[in-house]
């Protein structure tokens, strides 16, 4: 979609044995107070370009936070996190940013969509800290809207939306930047059967048609069972099945 | 420019929340703008006094008059150059008898058409103002005729009188009233004054002779007050004393000041007037900007994770920050605009009311209007305001760990 991510994707296509999220030898240490709480220790993790891995396990064994790791919102105490062929730790604060900006779609469990813009807009704000002129933003955005199916539902407010609605706006505005990689922490977990059937639905499309490589977070096992690949952490150690 | 509809949807966000901050912050500036006007208008009238003109009045209260004979006194004590008598007439305008060279018998005044007037002892008082310009044929007619009168132009223009005009004045001043009606005058003399030597000099302003005034009334009033004119200004002082010292065991003690400070006893009448306004506007904007900051505040804190949302998006914290502050700042200027306007249309009320303009006009205000230096500084603070009120909320979404504000919510 996006002529700025080419690069990125160059060099990524450079090497071709290179996966597409190489996470090697991380630790995350939290600090409560004098306490210090190991989240994760010593995770390693490779997911392939066009792979679609789904994270699973019980609460605080930090699937979250690996997945933060690999989105690049957090960063990890030691070891390295290498996405599309970049070392997210090493990065400054504004690069890391901008390197999200080109690289990371997010999908949040609340979708969490800005309620005072509509759902074209909403998905137009990535395009936003882009040089796209305003007509070409709301081009794209209308072609994401419409490849999650939702392009007669562009003017509507979040409010005016369904649950399920609401998160295909959000996989809409993941995905209008053409990243390579898709995050989600627990897409389906706020929605009803059918609704979250639909979204897992339209991620397998993402990734069998516009080849996304997709990590998702999941309690779900109906959910995990439609990623390739599944990954069970414990206490912050990798089980992979 | 882009980010611009992305704050302005954030305003619409709360409607009442917004509007109610708007308000706040559009009275505060409303007042600021206000005061600083009027505050304006009184130093414009104190710097169109003279430094080397004094003013004596009774000591006790301007209310009470003065000896004539303190004249020919005050003008032997050295350093003075000359004295006139004056007396501020407070003359109103008959309501029915404008224009008219009979009076007749009505007497209802129109108290709404009051402008600036005063009795003067001419051939002095003229020359100790040399800013009030007089065409010199127009003066000599002037000096010649007891019940002439000289006008400013501003107020020749207000009631389109032209020279030999015939108009009639009532006092509010019950020594200065005639028992078979009010005092008839002809206009003689139309003065000007020089916009760039005096700017502050206001022609809407009459004067006329004391000695009609004092034989009208039958010779039995005294003086208001003497202008003084004295040759040195920096022994203003000096004279004052000298001047009051005279007059020390008498029935009827002076007090001589500048004219300057005459002025802005007359308008202030008590206290530090300009003081007192700042005083009140400093407090307004103080409480304005704990509004605003609270405002701004709630506002943050119930967005953390839109700004997590942002940031996860790819908007770097100094991005983050500018779209707080613009959003404070667009609060601001909305708030300064609408007290620029309610200022400016209080202005415009004030100056174009009948009955309001005139008693302003009489307290030496009638150029209160909103000064664009005014107006820029008032739309100034509303920004300073709003971009104080945003900047520590702006700060702390800028420290904000994405991590920590998801987890918050």
């Amino acid at each position: 979609m996006s002529a700025q991510v080419e690069p990125v994707r160059a060099a990524a296509a450079a090497e071709p044995a290179a996966p597409m999220v190489d996470v090697r030898g991380v630790r995350k240490v939290y600090r409560r107070d004098a306490e210090e709480i190991t989240v994760l220790d010593g995770m390693d993790l490779r997911v392939p370009a066009g792979e679609f891995v789904a994270l699973m396990g019980p609460s605080g064994s930090g699937k979250t936070t690996l997945l933060n790791l690999i989105a690049g919102i957090d960063r990890p105490t030691s070891g390295q996190v290498v996405v599309a062929g970049t070392d997210v730790a090493r990065l400054s604060e504004s690069e890391l940013a901008r390197w999200r900006s080109r690289n990371v779609g997010f999908i949040f469990q609340f979708y969490n969509l800005i309620p005072v813009l509509r759902a074209v807009e909403n998905v137009e704000l990535p395009l936003l800290l882009t040089s796209l002129s305003k007509r070409e933003r709301r081009e794209r955005a209308l072609t994401a809207l419409k490849i999650v199916g939702l392009a007669d539902r562009s003017g509507h407010y979040p409010r005016q939306l369904s649950g399920g609605q609401e998160q295909r706006v959000a996989i809409a505005r993941a995905i209008v930047g053409d990243p390579s990689v898709l995050v989600a922490d627990e897409p389906t977990g706020d929605l009803d059967a059918k609704s979250a059937e639909d979204i897992l639905a339209l991620m397998e499309t993402l990734n069998r048609e516009f080849h996304k490589t997709i990590v998702m977070v999941t309690h779900d096992p109906r959910a995990a069972a439609r990623a390739h690949v599944q990954h069970h952490l414990d206490k912050g150690v990798l089980r992979q099945d | 420019m882009k980010f611009l509809p992305f704050v302005l949807k954030h305003l619409r966000r709360n409607w009442i929340r917004t509007l109610s901050t708007v308000v706040a912050m559009a009275i505060c500036i409303f007042l600021f703008c206000t005061l600083q006007t009027v505050l304006a208008s009184i130093n414009d009238m104190l710097a169109s006094t003279s430094a080397n003109r004094l003013i004596s009045r009774n000591a006790v209260s301007l209310v009470f008059s003065l000896p004539l004979a303190y004249e020919a006194r005050i003008g032997s004590v050295p350093g003075v150059k000359r004295v006139a008598t004056t007396a501020w007439f407070g003359g109103s305008l008959p309501a029915k008898k404008e224009g008219k060279a009979d009076a007749g018998a009505e007497t209802t005044t129109d108290w709404s058409s009051f402008f600036p007037n005063m009795a003067v002892e001419a051939e002095p008082y003229f020359q100790m103002y040399p800013e009030f310009e007089i065409p010199p044929d127009q003066y000599k007619n002037f000096l010649g005729d007891l019940k002439g009168a000289v006008i400013g132009r501003k107020l020749a223009n207000k009631y389109g009188w032209k020279l030999g005009d015939h108009f009639f004045l009532e006092s509010f001043i019950p020594p200065y009233r005639k028992k078979d009606g009010p005092f008839e005058f002809t206009v003689d003399a139309i003065f000007d004054t020089d916009p760039v030597k005096h700017p502050n000099t206001d022609t809407n302003l009459m004067l006329f002779h004391y000695k009609y005034l004092y034989e009208a009334t039958g010779r039995h009033i005294a003086a208001g007050t003497f202008n003084i004119e004295i040759d040195d200004a920096s022994k203003a002082g000096a004279i004052s004393k000298a001047i009051d010292t005279q007059f020390e065991n008498s029935d009827a003690q002076t007090h001589t000041e500048t004219e300057q400070a005459f002025t802005a006893g007359f308008i202030s009448m008590a206290g530090n007037l300009a003081f007192l306004l700042n005083s009140i506007g400093l407090a307004v904007s103080f409480t304005i900007l704990l509004v605003t900051a609270n405002t701004m505040s709630m506002a943050v804190r119930e967005r953390r994770t839109e700004i997590a949302v942002l940031k996860t998006l790819g908007f770097s914290s100094l991005q983050v920050m500018g779209l707080i502050v613009a959003e404070a700042l667009a609060l601001g200027a909305l708030g300064g605009g609408l007290g620029l306007g309610g200022s400016h249309g209080l202005m415009f009320f004030l100056t174009h009311t009948p009955g309001v303009k005139d008693m302003l006009a009489g307290i030496g205000l009638s150029e209160l209007h909103l000064k664009p230096m005014i107006a820029a500084m008032g739309f100034a603070v509303a920004l300073g305001l709003g971009l104080a009120a945003g900047f520590v909320p702006a700060m702390n979404a800028y420290r904000s760990r994405i991590t920590d504000m998801l987890r918050t919510v």
